[in-house]
Order: structure tokens, then C-alpha cells, then sequence
């Protein structure tokens, strides 16, 4: 095999860890190769192999680090990065959903996700990027949202879903666009096209409070692929739009939809920290849940529970759960809406992931990934998701409430592929129903 | 003879140490510059605390492993506490720990407890290695290194439980070593214990000190920093 024209840009890269954050010069040093990461992953426990092991996956960075930067290494380690390798880096790191269980169980709290980004930060800068998830940032940088819709084509999409609301609820609802408000309410990007029925529910639910609300032409999606890709700069570029349009339109608060990865960067890695004065942004980031549940509980919302009619489970998307810590105000919503709600073991924290984060969810082809070989991403999670629909099962629930878009996609495909007559959306996908409409 | 123990006893415990401060210290100073994103894996802890509750019980009763692998957990408590107190168990190498008791009570309780714990961690270790051998998910992630490091500490703990079950390789601690650790710390010349086990014991001591700064036994000072991160408010 013919030397590896990026080798050197890849331990390049690998060797600035040395004095980079904190986490990544630790996985480095400390991890005692236990195991405990793999037996508590969707991916391996799907696909048992060295290949879906977190550790050894962490290792394709590990390794290249030791021979360059330990005595031990670079008197023992040998052999150089090949072509095939890094190929195989590429099926690897974008079979890791990132979704940070290992880091609950791992001894040292040694969070794998850190180095997958890392891995994919490293194949984006080489062009070798999944077609899917490439296409998708360039879209974005073009159009300003996923789903390449110019302005004109959001406002048709909202007005549809305005008519759909009252053929559903017989309430007239306007959801307003581009307009000067106090909340700016920024959905996942496949909640206009593809999950509407979320959309509907939240635009129901901002009427029924008589919120003063807005949504933007220019910041309609909070989905963010720089997070997935690795693209710090992409993250930052994405995150800007919602920042500019909270200025634009003097919202006193910015609500992210039924979107883990959009509110973990709007609160916890982007907003503040990078458009921050003096620590602080001149507008609230919220998310919807924790913003709804209050007027859930008070009974501004009036509710009937029997309406939906089917068991519910709830999912914890992982930047819902363990990145972002909103567990409670999901369930209390979901307390209200339906009276057969149902626990999925274990869940919170330590919830399995069901396959489809990190920008998995996305890709059904071999998105030009060579080392997938015979298989396809959507033929790997569908292994993955294994756990999940175990757990599902379990429950007996007849609908699953995945309060993400990447989850969402993915539940749906693989509540069919295993064939088990589970339904799946969002949260306040049931308000439409479940919501008494006012007296006029 | 005379060679080696100027070797092991003389010189190598100075260099020792002096390897061992350095490359800590160097190593944690490193750590310490590293910029640290937020990073939490929630519910974590909300103020500082917490924090360090949290932390120790990740340190003191493996929480991660408790609930992420009941058998491992066993395993690794054991064999970890068990190394904890018979390392700090060899202070009494240089000071009489137990000096309240008398004399045949310190040998009774320092037997009794260094005894078993000498031998519970073999066993522990053996658990540990046959895992690492024949657990698919440990095997396929194991290196040289990570046996290296289980055969180094095997071989200490049974060095040093010869001295205490080998009446051949006995060795008496408050006449002979006990005076040669202390002239290392005032510079006097008392002789180096010419027991061959000791010997060996005290070398593989050295070469694991020396070799954990720049080792996967940075897991030690590591397991403070690496819980931080997630546990962090």
C-alpha cells in the first residue's frame, strides 16, 4: 500500500492534543482499558466487535498519540497510518453516536464523544466528510437552514400548518413570522417538513397562553451540524443566525423546539460563549419544554388526558438528557397529556441511546464512506438500535415520544424494521389532541 | 552483589524519586493549562460540594463501575483497596506505626492484615487477568502495556509476600530495613539489606514509580481530573 498522502496533517492534528482542552490530553493518558464503555454502548451491544468497542475506537487517536508523544510508544509502537486506515476511521467515528453513555459508567468518566468529534474534526478537515453530512452544512451555509427553503417557501409552509392546525383543533392559530416579539421559537429543521405535526403542537401550544412570539425566515432551524461534524466554525456561523435574529426582532428570550443538539449548543457550548458580553447574552435561551411546563401544571393548558388514547413512553434524546439535564419537564408534560405514561428502563442519565444521534439518523446510504463495505449506515443502525426497541418492547407502549429530529427519524425506521407496531413523534405532537380548545 | 546494591539500594531510589516528583508534576502542570469547555454529564453536581462528594465516590467506591458492571466492580474494588492499604501499610518500613501496641501485637496485626491482603490481591489480580484473556470486549482493547502493568504488580506483591511466608526470605523489618530507609533520608551510610527478595521487591517498587508518570497508572492522579470535568456545576 502507497503511503497515506494525509498522514501527516493526521498526527499533526493528533499531536496538538498535547496541549489542548483538558479532557482530550487525559483520554490520552489515563484510560486503563477495562471495557466498561463497550459493555454499556447501543453499538457494540448491537454489533459486537473490536470496530463498534468505544475504547478501541478511542484508540485510533490513542495510539497515533503514544507513538509520537510517550517514551514507551515511540520505542515500541510501529507502523504508519494507511489509506485503509483511515478509511476505517471514517465508518468508525460516524458509527459512534456521541451520545456520552460510556462516560456515565466509564471509572474515570472518560466521555469517548470528546474523540469521536475529534476523529470527525480531523476527517472534515480532509474533505473525507459523509456526503449527507457535508451536503447538509453546505446547504445550511447557503440557505441558512437544512432544508434549503428560501423565505418565501417557509412562510407557505407555516401558513399550511395553520390551516392544518384548525382542520385538526377548529382554533384559528397564527403562527407569526419575522416579527418584532418576545420569544424567538427556533424548531429543529425537520419540524417543518417532516415532523410537522411538533411544529403544529408548539404554535398551538404558544396560542392557547397567548404568548407574544415570532418565528424568523432567517433562523428557522436550530439542527446544527457543526456539532456533529466537527466544524467548530460551521457551529459557530449556525449559531450566529439565531443570535442575530434574538437582535433583529428584540426577543427577550430565545425557545429551542423539540431539539437536544440545538439547545445544548444554544445553552452550553455556543450563545454565551461565543456572543456573550460580560458573560451574559441580552436574552434568556430556553427550551420548550422547561418554558411549557409551568402552564402545564397551573392548568393554563386544558387538558384530556383520554383523548390521545394510546400508552407512551419517553425517550431521553441524549442532548436532552445527559448534555443538557432536562429529564423532569418532559415527563410532567407528558403526566398531563396522556393517562397511560410509561417508564423505559433505565432512562435519564443512563438511557441507551437509540442509534440515531450525532447526525447518524441522517445518512441511509454508503455516503461515500468506502470501509461500510456491503453494508449501509441505515443496515449499522439498525444494529444499534437493538437496545432500544428491547427497551421499547418492554414497556408495551404503543407510541414513543423522541423529542428530537435525529431521533426522531431514526425511531421511525427502526420501530419498522423490527416490525413492532410502536408509533413515534414528539411531545407535543399529542397537544393537538389532548388540549381543550377554548370556549369562543 | 555489592553492585546491585549500590544500584538498587544507593542510587536508583534517588533517581527514583526525582523521576517520579518531576514527571507528576510536569504531567498535572500540563493537565492544568488544558482549557476545559463545559462538559457535564447531567444530573451532575450542582455546587462544589457535591462535586467533591461525587468524585469520592467514584474514587472511594467505584460508583461508575458499580452500576455499569457488578463483576468487574468486585474485581477492581478488591484488588484496588487491597494495593491502597498495603501501600500505605509500608510505612510502617520507616516508622512504627503501630507503636501503641506491643511489640507482638505489631507483628500480629501487621501479619494478619498485610498477610491477607497479600494474598486477596493476587487473587483479585488473577480475576483481572483472566478477564483481560478471556473477556472479548477487554481482549480486543488490551496491549502490551496493559499486561505489563498487571505482571509488574503481581510480581511485587509476590516478591513481598515471600518475605512474609518464606521463612527462607524473611526479613526483619526493625533491624535491618528500617534503619537503611532512614539513612536514605538523613544521607548516612547504614547497609543495604542484602536479601536477595528484598532486592527484587524494592527494584519492581522503583520501576513502577518510575514508570508512572508516563503510564496508564496516570489513572491515579487522572481519576480526580477526568470526574471533574463531568461532574463540574
Amino acid at each position: 500500500m502507497s503511503e497515506f498522502e494525509h498522514k501527516d496533517a493526521v498526527v499533526k492534528s493528533v499531536n496538538a492534543i498535547k496541549n489542548g482542552p483538558r479532557s482530550m490530553q487525559l483520554y490520552m493518558d489515563i484510560c486503563a482499558k477495562c471495557g466498561t464503555c463497550a459493555e454499556n454502548c447501543h453499538v457494540y451491544y448491537g454489533n459486537p466487535c473490536k470496530e463498534t468497542n468505544p475504547a478501541a475506537r478511542s484508540d485510533l487517536i490513542r495510539n497515533i498519540y503514544k507513538k509520537h508523544n510517550t517514551i514507551t510508544g515511540k520505542l515500541l509502537r510501529r507502523g504508519e497510518l494507511t489509506e485503509a486506515d483511515f478509511e476505517g476511521w471514517v465508518k468508525s467515528f460516524w458509527e459512534c453516536s456521541g451520545c456520552r453513555r460510556c462516560a456515565v459508567y466509564c471509572p474515570y468518566g472518560i466521555d469517548n464523544s470528546v474523540l469521536t468529534r475529534k476523529g470527525r474534526a480531523i476527517i472534515h478537515s480532509l474533505g473525507m466528510s459523509p456526503v449527507r453530512i457535508a451536503d447538509t452544512q453546505d446547504i445550511s451555509d447557503k440557505f441558512g437552514n437544512d432544508e434549503a427553503q428560501p423565505p418565501k417557501a417557509i412562510k407557505a409552509a407555516l401558513e399550511f400548518l395553520e390551516e392544518e392546525i384548525e382542520d385538526e383543533t377548529g382554533v384559528k392559530v397564527r403562527i407569526p413570522v419575522d416579527e418584532e416579539a418576545d420569544i424567538l421559537f427556533v424548531p429543529a429543521s425537520a419540524d417543518l417538513i417532516s415532523f410537522p405535526e411538533t411544529q403544529m403542537g408548539v404554535a398551538y401550544f404558544f396560542h392557547l397562553i397567548g404568548a407574544s412570539w415570532t418565528m424568523a425566515t432567517d433562523a428557522v432551524d436550530g439542527a446544527n451540524f457543526g456539532l456533529f461534524s466537527g466544524d467548530d466554525a460551521h457551529m459557530k456561523r449556525k449559531n450566529k443566525l439565531l443570535h442575530d435574529a434574538c437582535l433583529k426582532y428584540k426577543a427577550k428570550m430565545l425557545i429551542i423546539g423539540e431539539c437536544g443538539h440545538a439547545y445544548r449548543i444554544a445553552k452550553r457550548i455556543g450563545g454565551v460563549n461565543y456572543f456573550g458580553e460580560n458573560g451574559k447574552l441580552p436574552y434568556e435561551v430556553t427550551n420548550i419544554f422547561s418554558f411549557a411546563e409551568p402552564y402545564f401544571k397551573d392548568g393554563t393548558i386544558k387538558l384530556d388526558k383520554t383523548k390521545f388514547g394510546k400508552s407512551v413512553t419517553y425517550h431521553d434524546p441524549c442532548n436532552f438528557g445527559r448534555s443538557t439535564g432536562v429529564t423532569e419537564e418532559p415527563r410532567e408534560i407528558l403526566d398531563l397529556l396522556v393517562d397511560d405514561f410509561r417508564e423505559m428502563t433505565p432512562n435519564r442519565a443512563q438511557n441507551w441511546c437509540c442509534g440515531g444521534g450525532g447526525g447518524l439518523a441522517v445518512m441511509d446510504g454508503k455516503e461515500g464512506v468506502k470501509a461500510l463495505g456491503d453494508e449501509t449506515f441505515l443496515d449499522s443502525r439498525m444494529k444499534a438500535a437493538k437496545k432500544k426497541v428491547e427497551q421499547v418492547k418492554e414497556t408495551g407502549a404503543e407510541y414513543m415520544a423522541a423529542p428530537c429530529a435525529n431521533c426522531k427519524r431514526h425511531v421511525g425506521q427502526m420501530l419498522e424494521h423490527y416490525e413492532t407496531g410502536v408509533e413515534s413523534g414528539g411531545v407535543f405532537d399529542i397537544l393537538i389532541q389532548a388540549a381543550i380548545p377554548p370556549a369562543e | 552483589m555489592e553492585l546491585v546494591e549500590l544500584v538498587v539500594g544507593r542510587i536508583l531510589p534517588y533517581v527514583t524519586l526525582v523521576v517520579l516528583i518531576v514527571g507528576l508534576v510536569m504531567r498535572l502542570t500540563r493537565w492544568n493549562k488544558g482549557p476545559t469547555p463545559k462538559m457535564t454529564i447531567f444530573p451532575g453536581a450542582t455546587n462544589r460540594g457535591e462535586m467533591i462528594t461525587n468524585i469520592l465516590k467514584e474514587v472511594l467506591i467505584f460508583r461508575g463501575l458499580f452500576q455499569g458492571n457488578k463483576g468487574l466492580w468486585v474485581g477492581s474494588w478488591v484488588f484496588h483497596a487491597m494495593l491502597a492499604f498495603i501501600f500505605f501499610g509500608h510505612i510502617r518500613v520507616v516508622w512504627e506505626a503501630l507503636f501503641f501496641l506491643p511489640e507482638k501485637g505489631q507483628h500480629l496485626v501487621s501479619a494478619a492484615t498485610g498477610g491477607t491482603f497479600g494474598v486477596i490481591v493476587l487473587l483479585a489480580a488473577t480475576y483481572l487477568f483472566i478477564r483481560r484473556l478471556t473477556v472479548g470486549s477487554v481482549r480486543e482493547i488490551s496491549d502490551v502495556e496493559d499486561y505489563f502493568a498487571l505482571v509488574l504488580i503481581v510480581a511485587i506483591v509476590l516478591t513481598g509476600d515471600a518475605m512474609r511466608f518464606l521463612p527462607a526470605a524473611h526479613i526483619d523489618l526493625a533491624e535491618s530495613t528500617r534503619p537503611y530507609f532512614l539513612s536514605l533520608i538523613t544521607f548516612s551510610g547504614a547497609e543495604v539489606p542484602s536479601n536477595p527478595w528484598f532486592l527484587m521487591h524494592y527494584l519492581l517498587g522503583q520501576v513502577l514509580f518510575l514508570y508512572l508518570p508516563f503510564s496508564k497508572f496516570l489513572h491515579i492522579p487522572g481519576v480526580f481530573y477526568s470526574q471533574a470535568l463531568i461532574q463540574k456545576a
